[in-house]
């Protein structure tokens, strides 16, 4: 389902080059969890934006289920994103002055739905998510936990394939982080391919987690 | 539009102004024409009719604000259409033997407030009262014209104004052809040079500076407003905002692609410019059409002492419009779209960054 092959990352900051991720390769096969942990700064977000197509790699090759997203022109590696990967951020990146349902709803725009299909898509994750009761709430009036289970919707209404999860938890309780996690859990058995980004401790019991793979200075150490 | 509005009057009534109007100066100020004159100058050539007038203001003080009498005569041709039209309405021997006068809509307005319904007293030069019945009012297609004019009896104009009735306020001048009024106006001054011609074209150049001088304060204000417009696009297109950039960012990162978010800021800034465009011209109509152009209507009728009563005609200027589509709607559009298209030209995770 996902496959990097010696894939490379730097970033130039003025002269100099910093490399954040080196000769990484990775296979996930469909429906697989893996868990990937690492301090921060360790290279786990840059890993799954190469895997979302949010960046190119410096060297090597990113596929996803078959086609080389890092290569593929933009409007297709966009229709990708919308078609096939769910992604939620660590800061949620939602649009501010947009509610609820019309965050959830963005994601699909440009697949020119009706309206009414598109609302009853939304709502059907919000209600999963637990959050169509605040539908028509503008999201910067919601609370951390609620604004990330807006971001959990948002990623889910497409159907995705693939759920790219950066620190779920980062800014979550212990009670909402192990609701989040039954989330994922009732995703694993969908049939969902999991990647999660993250170092919370949480994580690396879990039964439903297939692999972990740790991440140091860019590079993968088990 | 309220300049347009104005013009179109001016020039409608510019067009049943006399041909020639002499007035007489002497020690450079106006005074009265001796009548004798119109016999004198019908022999020359070319001239078809003169009409000797009567007119002046008479000020009404409680109002603040000024009439114009006119005398009428029955046995006289009117000099203008609107005079025609009125002396066929109302009978000016009647006028006479009832001692009375016809008056405009404004007059009217202007003096029931002040509790003259029937009649009017004026103030003769020699402070003598002169009652006078209001017989009648008209309402003219052209109120720029009529709206303050009082019409009254000659006898009774010479008695209001306290002038010797040998002498007229000018005289109005017929031509067969008009290529000829050059002449006979070079004819009129050489035979009495204290007599000044005033042809309907020195009048139109007169009120076209005083339009094209308002008019330019109207522009400066343009400018103005025009200039502010451009500073916001020329910001508009130097850059988004940092949040802007971050929402094209979510976009992308979300599965739009860079034509999606295109499309999108175009739909939003064609519906926002097309909208505040609509909004605007619909709020101009109204305002100049519908309200008569409050506060700044006055920059423009300075010279009239009647300017409640005063409607302004529809008159639009189509290509005034599209230019100022075009100077507004499509410039918004491409200041909106360029910007964004640098933003989603970039990596989401750079932009959102």
């Amino acid at each position: 389902m996902i496959v990097l092959e010696a894939v490379s990352k730097s970033f130039i900051q003025g002269d100099e080059s910093i490399p954040a991720l080196a000769n990484i390769s990775l296979h996930v096969k469909r429906g697989e969890c893996v868990v990937l942990k690492g301090p921060s700064g360790s290279g786990k977000s840059t890993l799954l934006s190469l895997i979302a197509g949010l960046m190119q790699p410096s060297q090597g090759e990113v596929r996803v289920d078959g086609k080389e997203i890092s290569k593929l022109p933009e409007h297709f590696s966009a229709a990708i994103r919308r078609q096939k990967i769910g992604f939620i951020f660590q800061k949620y990146h939602l649009i501010v002055h947009l509610s609820v349902l019309e965050n959830v709803m963005t994601p699909l725009i440009p697949e020119n739905l009706p309206l009414h299909v598109l609302e009853m898509k939304a709502k059907a994750v919000m209600e999963q998510c637990g959050i169509a009761h605040k539908a028509k709430m503008r999201v910067n009036r919601l609370s951390g936990g609620e604004q990330q289970r807006v971001a959990i919707a948002r990623a889910l209404i497409n159907d995705p394939l693939i759920v790219l999860a950066d620190e779920p938890t980062a800014n979550l309780d212990e009670k909402l982080s192990r609701a989040l996690i039954d989330e994922l859990a009732i995703l694993k058995e969908k049939g969902v391919t999991l990647l999660i980004a993250t170092h919370d401790p949480l994580f690396f019991d879990l039964g439903f987690v297939d692999k972990i793979i740790e991440i140091h200075n860019g590079e993968i150490i088990v | 539009m309220i300049a347009d509005a104005i013009k179109l009057e001016l020039n409608t009534t510019l067009k049943t102004l006399p041909q020639i109007t002499l007035q007489r100066f002497v020690a450079g100020k106006q005074s009265d024409v001796p009548i004798s004159r119109v016999d004198a100058l019908l022999d020359i050539e070319g001239i078809s009719s003169m009409t000797p007038r009567i007119w002046g203001y008479y000020y009404f003080k409680p109002a603040g604000v000024n009439f114009s009498v006119v005398g009428i005569d029955a046995y006289e041709e009117q000099y203008s259409q609107t005079l025609s039209k009125l002396t066929q309405q109302f009978d000016p021997k009647l006028l006479e033997s009832e001692h009375a006068m016809i008056i405009g809509a404004g007059v009217k307005k202007v003096l029931s407030e002040n509790y003259y319904t029937d009649f009017f007293n004026f103030v003769t030069s020699e402070g003598k009262w002169q009652k006078v019945s209001i017989a009648g009012i008209f309402n003219s297609d052209l109120t720029l014209e009529s709206n303050d004019l009082i019409l009254v009896p000659k006898k009774l104009a010479y008695a209001i104004f306290g002038m010797d009735e040998s002498k007229a306020t000018d005289i109005v001048v017929k031509v067969a052809n008009v290529k000829e009024i050059p002449t006979i106006v070079q004819k009129i001054t050489e035979r009495f040079p204290d007599l000044r011609a005033i042809t309907q074209d020195d009048i139109r150049v007169s009120y076209q500076n005083l339009f094209d001088y308002k008019s330019g304060f109207f522009l400066s204000l343009f400018s103005v407003c025009a200039f502010a417009f451009f500073i916001i696009i020329y910001d508009k297109t130097s850059g988004l905002s940092s949040e802007e950039k971050k929402e094209i960012g979510i976009l992308k990162a979300i599965g739009w692609s860079s034509d999606d978010i295109l499309k999108e800021k175009f739909y939003e800034s064609f519906t926002l410019a097309m909208g505040a465009f609509l909004v605007g011209i619909a709020f101009s109509l109204f305002y100049v059409y519908g309200m008569q152009a409050p506060l700044l209507r006055n920059v423009f009728m300075g010279y009239s002492e009647l300017k409640p009563s005063f409607v302004l005609p529809f008159s639009v200027d189509s290509s005034m419009f599209v230019l100022l589509f075009l100077l507004s709607v499509p410039i918004y559009i491409a200041a909106t779209l360029i910007p964004a298209w640098r933003a989603s030209s970039l990596d989401a995770e750079e932009v959102m960054r």
